[in-house]
């Protein structure tokens, strides 16, 4: 048995309501200055977590890799993984060559055609989960000092990941596509009706808003539709396993499986640049084309 | 030498919180390690460093979090604080009370999530309620009363107590 502590003096007491109180005046009354404030402490202090953050990381991606590697199916695991990579590679790939073949068929009897230039990327490798359990969301071993900002999206070959939403000097967090609090305005491949993909609850996805006309149904497969965000057109998002179509509403919404296992991300792409317009020419960014195996 | 410490269990809990802790999680539901952190220290040490303890790990957290500053500060900060007031009223503190206390304080930080949430309907506050504060709360309840016995073995309380002296 153990006695709690009766120490703090009655001045210490009022110093902790007053400082606490303090605290949320300023943050409530002021919260771009305190916010400011904290933001420009956390470069030192994301530099220092970040040593122990990545040593477990690496220890944790060195045991589960030891696992995978030798423990669990020596050969086979390691062909698996390889043939899976080249698969999400060629499923990438496949969707962009349908959408280039919907775009050309559209485009076809236009003649100023004009070239849609490459997405400028960075690679980057996830070190943990959100610490909370309120949201759904990865952190990556690049931030700030690496051209990551905000709002940038975040992609694997096989299709969307996310959106950074938060970054510091060494690290960035970002929000999944599964996340209810995410948005990314959609497409629906088949139909070019558009919408806005929203995590679910469940950890699917949802795309809103498609028009009540709209011939959508189950197994068409939507991608960005590159209107609002950091992401180019036709990026794939996931693919529509279930249609809600209520009595008296003015749109239709539609259930996606997305097309990334997010449970299962280790290396993923940043796009700094979705026409490959600036970082490129400043040279500051490596582009990459494919991840390595 | 105190400050050393904490400063350590700071940054020995935003490891924990992101690359160990997934793997314990049921239903993507993991403990609050860092509330929970608060929580005791208040209790051991005193609301002051209670609340500046839940303040620093609060801010460290929402760092490698989607989350909104002011909650985790709240939360974790509020927590802290709550414990060492509270624990002045207490006059023996057990695994069992230290577990009613952080249950309390975890449903009480829920809560004040979910309502300051973006949620679509009652339904879906509702289910929040449901599916993440209260596992989440009995969760941070055995994960508090563990680490109450890890930190009530005999030698750890003494030295504790000596690294307040320095």
């Amino acid at each position: 048995m153990w006695m709690a502590t009766l120490r703090v003096p009655y001045n210490a007491r009022r110093f902790a309501w007053g400082g606490f109180a303090l605290l949320l005046l300023a943050l409530f009354l002021f919260p771009s200055q305190s916010q400011g404030l904290l933001q420009y402490l956390e470069g030192p202090i994301g530099q220092v977590v970040r040593i122990p953050l990545e040593a477990i990381a690496s220890l944790d991606q060195g045991v589960s890799g030891l696992w995978q590697s030798y423990v669990a199916l020596q050969g086979v695991q390691e062909e698996n993984e390889r043939l899976r990579q080249d698969m999400e590679w060629l499923r990438g790939q496949n969707n962009q060559l349908r959408e280039a073949a919907s775009a050309t068929e559209r485009l076809a009897s236009l003649l100023q055609f004009k070239e849609q230039a490459l997405p400028t990327l960075v690679a980057a490798q996830v070190i943990g989960r959100d610490a909370t359990s309120w949201y759904r969301s990865v952190i990556l071993n690049k931030g700030e000092s690496d051209g990551i900002k905000p709002d940038m999206g975040v992609i694997t070959p096989a299709g969307v990941v996310g959106r950074v939403v938060k970054t510091n000097s060494a690290t960035s967090i970002v929000l999944l596509v599964t996340d209810p609090n995410n948005a990314i305005a959609g497409l629906i491949q088949r139909t070019r009706d558009e919408g806005i993909v929203e995590g679910t609850h469940q950890g699917l996805a949802r795309l809103k808003y498609i028009p009540l006309l709209s011939s959508v149904r189950e197994g068409d497969r939507v991608v960005t539709s590159g209107l609002v965000g950091g992401f180019p057109r036709g990026l794939a998002l996931g693919t529509i396993s279930r249609i809600d179509k209520e009595e008296g509403a003015l749109f239709q919404s539609a259930e996606l499986t997305p097309e990334v296992d997010v449970s299962r991300l280790e290396e993923v792409l940043v796009i700094q640049a979705p026409y490959g317009a600036s970082a490129q020419s400043e040279g500051k960014s490596e582009s990459v084309a494919k991840p390595k195996p | 030498m105190k400050f050393l410490l904490y400063a350590g269990l700071i940054l020995l809990l935003v490891p924990l919180h992101t690359t160990v802790l997934p793997y314990v999680s049921l239903w993507g539901i993991k403990p609050d390690v860092g509330l929970v952190t608060s929580a005791v220290i208040g209790l051991m040490a005193g609301e002051v460093d209670g609340l500046i303890m839940g303040l620093a790990i609060g801010w460290v957290l929402n760092m490698y979090s989607a989350g909104d500053l002011w909650l985790s500060l709240v939360t974790k900060g509020g927590a802290g604080l709550s414990a060492g007031l509270l624990g002045r009223h207490v006059a023996q503190v057990t695994p069992m009370v230290l577990s009613v206390g952080v249950l309390a304080l975890s449903l009480a930080g829920g809560l004040v999530a979910v309502f300051t949430m973006k949620s679509g309907t009652v339904s879906d506050a509702w289910w929040m309620v449901q599916s993440i504060v209260l596992p989440q709360s009995c969760f941070d309840a055995v994960a508090g009363a563990g680490l109450f016995w890890l930190v009530n073995q005999r030698m750890v309380i003494d030295r504790l107590r000596a690294l307040d002296r320095f």
